[in-house]
């Protein structure tokens, strides 16, 4: 897929430091809001000893706390674990784009989209999942009830979405081989799913309605799957080289823990030899756990779920493989969440006893406290108007009243802004980030030496010194018009960096001298020119001479041009001079284009359009 | 649950099992058309006689950005071969040999053209006077076509090009002598009821200079040789016996040596297809065709015309076959040396040479006619610089 892959290593030691330096400074952002937040809270605790707190000895429905404690434990472990070093680069190449390829061109196009984004800002867009999931995770687990616990599970939603369209194109429902074993309809599909009744009002936990519901629809999706996975000519029925004996293969090869590999691969033995009995197996639990979640019975669920858990473990193991190990997990896979779900209906079958909890606030009876909608205060006074909620003194109130969990749920809000908006912030700008040219050649080198002059003749047959380029800064580079792979690029870099320019690219003049003295007509040139777009460029030089003062300006610049044999191209360095204004060489940049994609490609034209802008401030 | 629950869960599975049933990936559409007949497509190795000796362009090395196409050279006073690839440019995408094979001091220049590659997209020309010792370059051409017959010099120094793509698309353009750049010539040959072109596959010069075309006819029985005359494409091909006017006749080659332009076209397709040499040495006015050649299943892989139109031809299935200007009848060869790629190059005295290239080696293979076997002749090592396209 064209830009999604940044080109790097997963493991390139210059965006792992990147990263690594991000998420510390980032860290401790965090760690600041939360410091902050708290002594605010104690402070305001302290100095309105009179206001009433709220009662404690609220039950929240233990459906409801076995999705929400399981989903933030789920979000904080996939917040972590998109923190491994690999993440920054080999997320998009190494599991966003072989996770897509399989999907038709439509879901390609628009998961390519995100991963392009991602692959234009690695650190940005690593840190921002690392912070947003953190965050979900933090506010779930703090957040027992209210309308705080509710927008946790919108949040849910919201990211779940996200990382369900972009990161699993849509959970893989799309493209052949679907199957609930490996996964499908995603893990974040369910992440959704949690989410959705986490943000329901409570009153509807407290009728076994719900639960109802919750495992009508889960026995309905278990019971198609069942016939998915029965279903004859999909290769399930069949060993090895069935669908699913490769797909425990392809999952045996992760590098992970040696006894967890071998049992991985003892599993895909059974499974090849015994794969009719193994997916017989499969499609009887699954059909037999829908229809007895359909039937709403307790006493027909209960037995039915602790084997459906069971059956969800084994999964996790053997055929998911724990989904979390290699470097690039980013999450548990889709078992966890889906018994964590059945668990959830099946305990919200039973009514909540009256009187377990204070009842939630109602619309006729608002509560006075805000935005934490904690239980009702005695000597909480409401303030009429908007204003008056926001102000002062009732943010004061607001903020005595608070427990401790609403105070770190609001905490955890300023966690996800803190990933969300340097992400943003990337966003606004089409160029990428700096750090892959650094990651390919290093940091540009500062110079301060005179640029040996030259007088050559342009691709327009027009003579062209260096002294006539005075008051510009100049992006010099040395260029083979017969090039099949490095100029090209670096031509492209040059031409993105003149339109990063925009009006100040009036000021610069992007200047390449022809390398190869054999190809040095200006019928090269201008077909080089034509061949990349170059030709209407008005900023655009691309000079050439007879090959002896070539020659002599190949030693000045310290740019060698070696004939190599049999068929190469012509050797040369690939190196930019940044020129001020007055003429003095001021950085060379390495400019070897190394994967050269299009997010490298942008981020070398970041680099010159930079250099250039600071020069040209400069006097 | 409810009975009303309990017929929304049905009919809601009923929907989830369609939708399953959906997802499945569908079957690849059987073909149930007949495809078209497959357009015939040469190697773009070959070799070619000049007047001071025999060029050869073989792609060695690896595949992709490491397969780098060389020149060889073997001397006219005989001798060996020699590696004289063009420096300074990288080969990738192949290389299509121009002897200019006039007379006196031009009789020794070689013009090549490199097709694109990689990030290069148009064809730099380059030129050599001297065997392939010193090189000097000619204004690129936009793109060479994918044939070995993409460009062809005239005696007096005009070249001409042919452009790839489709038919209508295709650019037929010269560069004069001293020229600054190429111009087109003129657009492809419009249909006609005689002919109606559907691709253009050859490029070459007449002993006196004109343009000639050739390319695949609509039309079963026609070759689609066509001359430059007053402004306009003409048909100047031979006529073909009856026999042929069912079939289907592609031109595969179309180049001169010498004072003789040679023509090499697979008739009729499939099983039923054979291959048949034209000549003629007075610009088009008679046209000797040689016997037709039984493919019998085997398909054309390269063609190389040697010396006074001698042509071998390399098939599928290691085999060989040569055929002289005499045209009494094609001439096996013995099964052909094993390699990657196989150039044969028809030289002096029915002698043939095999240039077999397997990674950074080539040999020479030697067959001399009434032998039984290849003698190994000569083995060059080749300095390819792999990964320096990567």
């Amino acid at each position: 897929m064209p830009g999604m892959n940044s080109g790097l290593s997963a493991n390139d030691p210059t965006v792992v430091a990147a990263f690594r330096a991000a998420l510390l400074h980032q860290g401790l952002i965090a760690l600041l809001i939360f410091a902050v937040l708290s002594i605010a809270w104690v402070a305001v605790r302290g100095r309105s000893a009179g206001i009433a707190r709220p009662a404690s000895g609220y039950a929240e429905p233990a459906g409801r706390q076995v999705l929400r404690i399981g989903f933030g434990l789920l979000w904080l472990l996939d917040g972590l674990l998109q923190a491994q070093p690999d993440m920054a680069v080999g997320l998009p190449s190494q599991v966003i784009e072989p996770t897509a390829a399989s999907s038709p061109p439509w879901v390609q196009h628009l998961v390519n989209w995100a991963g392009t984004t991602w692959s234009y800002h690695p650190i940005q867009a690593g840190a921002a999942t690392v912070w947003i999931q953190a965050g979900i995770g933090i506010w779930l687990l703090a957040a027992p009830r209210g309308t705080l616990s509710r927008l946790g599970g919108l949040a849910s939603v919201g990211w779940g979405l996200v990382v369900w369209v972009f990161g699993e194109s849509f959970g893989g429902i799309f493209a052949p081989g679907l199957t609930w074993l490996m996964g499908a309809p995603g893990a974040a599909a369910v992440y959704c799913v949690a989410g959705a009744l986490l943000a329901l009002p409570e009153r509807y936990w407290r009728t076994p309605r719900l639960g109802r519901v919750l495992l009508a629809g889960y026995g309905l999706f278990l019971a198609g799957m069942a016939v998915l996975q029965a279903w004859p000519g999909r290769g399930f029925w069949q060993g090895r080289p069935g669908t699913l004996t490769g797909m425990i293969a392809a999952m045996s090869q992760t590098s992970q823990p040696r006894f967890i590999a071998s049992l991985v691969s003892g599993f895909e033995s059974v499974a090849s030899h015994a794969g009719f009995a193994v997916n017989l197996v499969a499609v009887i639990m699954l059909a037999a756990t829908g229809l007895a979640f359909l039937s709403g019975r307790h006493a027909i669920v209960r037995p039915a779920l602790i084997a459906f858990i069971a059956l969800c473990l084994a999964d996790w193991v053997l055929i998911e493989d724990f989904g979390f190990f290699g470097g690039l997990g980013t999450d548990p896979n889709s078992m966890i969440p889906m018994a964590l779900l059945a668990w959830s209906g099946y305990l919200a079958l039973t009514p909540v006893p009256a009187g377990a909890g204070a009842p939630e606030p109602s619309a006729a009876q608002p509560s006075a406290q805000g935005a934490t909608e904690e239980p009702a205060v005695a000597g909480a006074r409401p303030e009429a108007g908007w204003r008056g909620r926001l102000g002062p003194s009732a943010l004061r109130r607001s903020l005595s009243a608070a427990s401790f969990g609403s105070m770190v749920a609001l905490g955890s809000i300023g966690v996800i802004v803190l990933g969300a908006a340097p992400m943003a912030t990337a966003q606004a700008t089409p160029d990428a980030s700096t750090i892959l040219a650094d990651a390919i050649n290093g940091p540009a080198v500062p110079l301060d030496i005179p640029a040996p002059a030259f007088t050559l003749t342009s691709q327009h047959g027009r003579p062209v010194s260096l002294a006539s380029l005075r008051g510009k800064v100049i992006l010099l580079t040395f260029l083979d018009p017969v090039c099949v792979t490095d100029c090209p690029l670096i031509a492209q870099e040059l031409r993105q960096a003149g339109q990063l320019l925009g009006a100040d690219a009036r000021r610069v003049e992007l200047v390449a001298i022809d390398v190869n003295p054999l190809y040095y007509e200006t019928a090269y040139t201008q077909a080089f020119d034509r061949q990349e777009g170059l030709a209407d460029v008005p900023d655009w030089l691309y000079l050439t001479s007879s090959p002896a003062r070539l020659r002599q300006l190949y030693k000045a610049y310290g740019v060698p041009a070696e004939t190599l044999p049999a068929g190469a191209m012509l050797g040369h360095s690939d190196i930019a001079f940044v020129v001020d204004k007055s003429g003095q060489i001021r950085e060379t940049l390495d400019m070897d284009p190394g994967p050269g994609t299009p997010a490298t490609q942008s981020s070398f034209a970041t680099e010159l359009a930079q250099a250039a802008t600071q020069y040209l401030s400069a006097s | 649950m409810t009975a009303r629950w309990r017929v929304a869960a049905i009919v809601g599975g009923a929907a989830v099992l369609a939708a399953g049933c959906g997802s499945t990936p569908a079957r690849t559409p059987t073909q149930t058309a007949a495809p078209a007949a497959a357009m015939v497509s040469l190697s773009l190795s070959t070799s070619a006689a000049a007047a001071d000796g025999t060029w050869a362009a073989i792609p060695m090395g690896g595949t992709g950005p490491n397969l780098f196409w060389q020149l060889l050279r073997l001397p006219a006073a005989g001798g060996r071969w020699s590696l004289r690839t063009p420096p300074d440019i990288a080969t990738n995408g192949a290389l299509i040999l121009a002897p200019q094979d006039g007379t006196g001091r031009d009789a020794r220049t070689l013009i090549t053209g490199i097709r694109p590659s990689l990030y290069l997209s148009y064809s730099p020309v380059t030129t050599t006077a001297d065997g392939g010792t010193a090189w000097s370059t000619l204004p690129p051409d936009p793109s060479l076509a994918d044939v070995p017959d993409s460009l062809a010099a005239a005696p007096d120094g005009h070249l001409i090009a042919l452009g790839p793509g489709p038919r209508a698309a295709q650019r037929i353009s010269v560069l004069r002598p001293g020229g600054s750049g190429w111009t087109t010539l003129a657009g492809p040959p419009p249909g006609s009821r005689a002919c109606d072109p559907t691709a253009l596959t050859a490029v070459a010069y007449d002993q006196d200079g004109t343009p000639l075309l050739g390319g695949n006819c609509a039309q079963p029985g026609v070759a689609g040789i066509f001359a430059y005359a007053a402004g306009t494409w003409q048909l100047a091909g031979p006529a073909w016996p009856a026999s042929y006017g069912r079939q289907r006749i592609q031109v595969l080659r179309l180049t001169r040596t010498g004072a003789t332009d040679t023509a090499l076209v697979e008739a009729g397709t499939g099983h039923a297809a054979s291959l048949v040499a034209a000549w003629t040495g007075d610009n088009g006015q008679h046209w000797t065709l040689s016997p037709a050649l039984r493919l019998a299943g085997a398909r054309p892989v390269s063609a190389s015309v040697g010396d006074g139109g001698t042509i071998a031809v390399t098939l599928s299935g290691d085999r060989g076959e040569t055929l002289d200007r005499s045209g009494t009848s094609w001439q096996p060869l013995p099964a052909l040396p094993d390699g990657r790629a196989v150039t044969l190059a028809p030289l002096a005295a029915g002698t043939t040479d095999a240039l077999v290239a397997d990674g950074s080696t080539l040999t020479v293979w030697r067959h001399a006619a009434g032998s039984a076997g290849w003698a190994r002749a000569q083995a060059i090592q080749v300095p390819i610089q792999y990964g320096s396209s990567s």
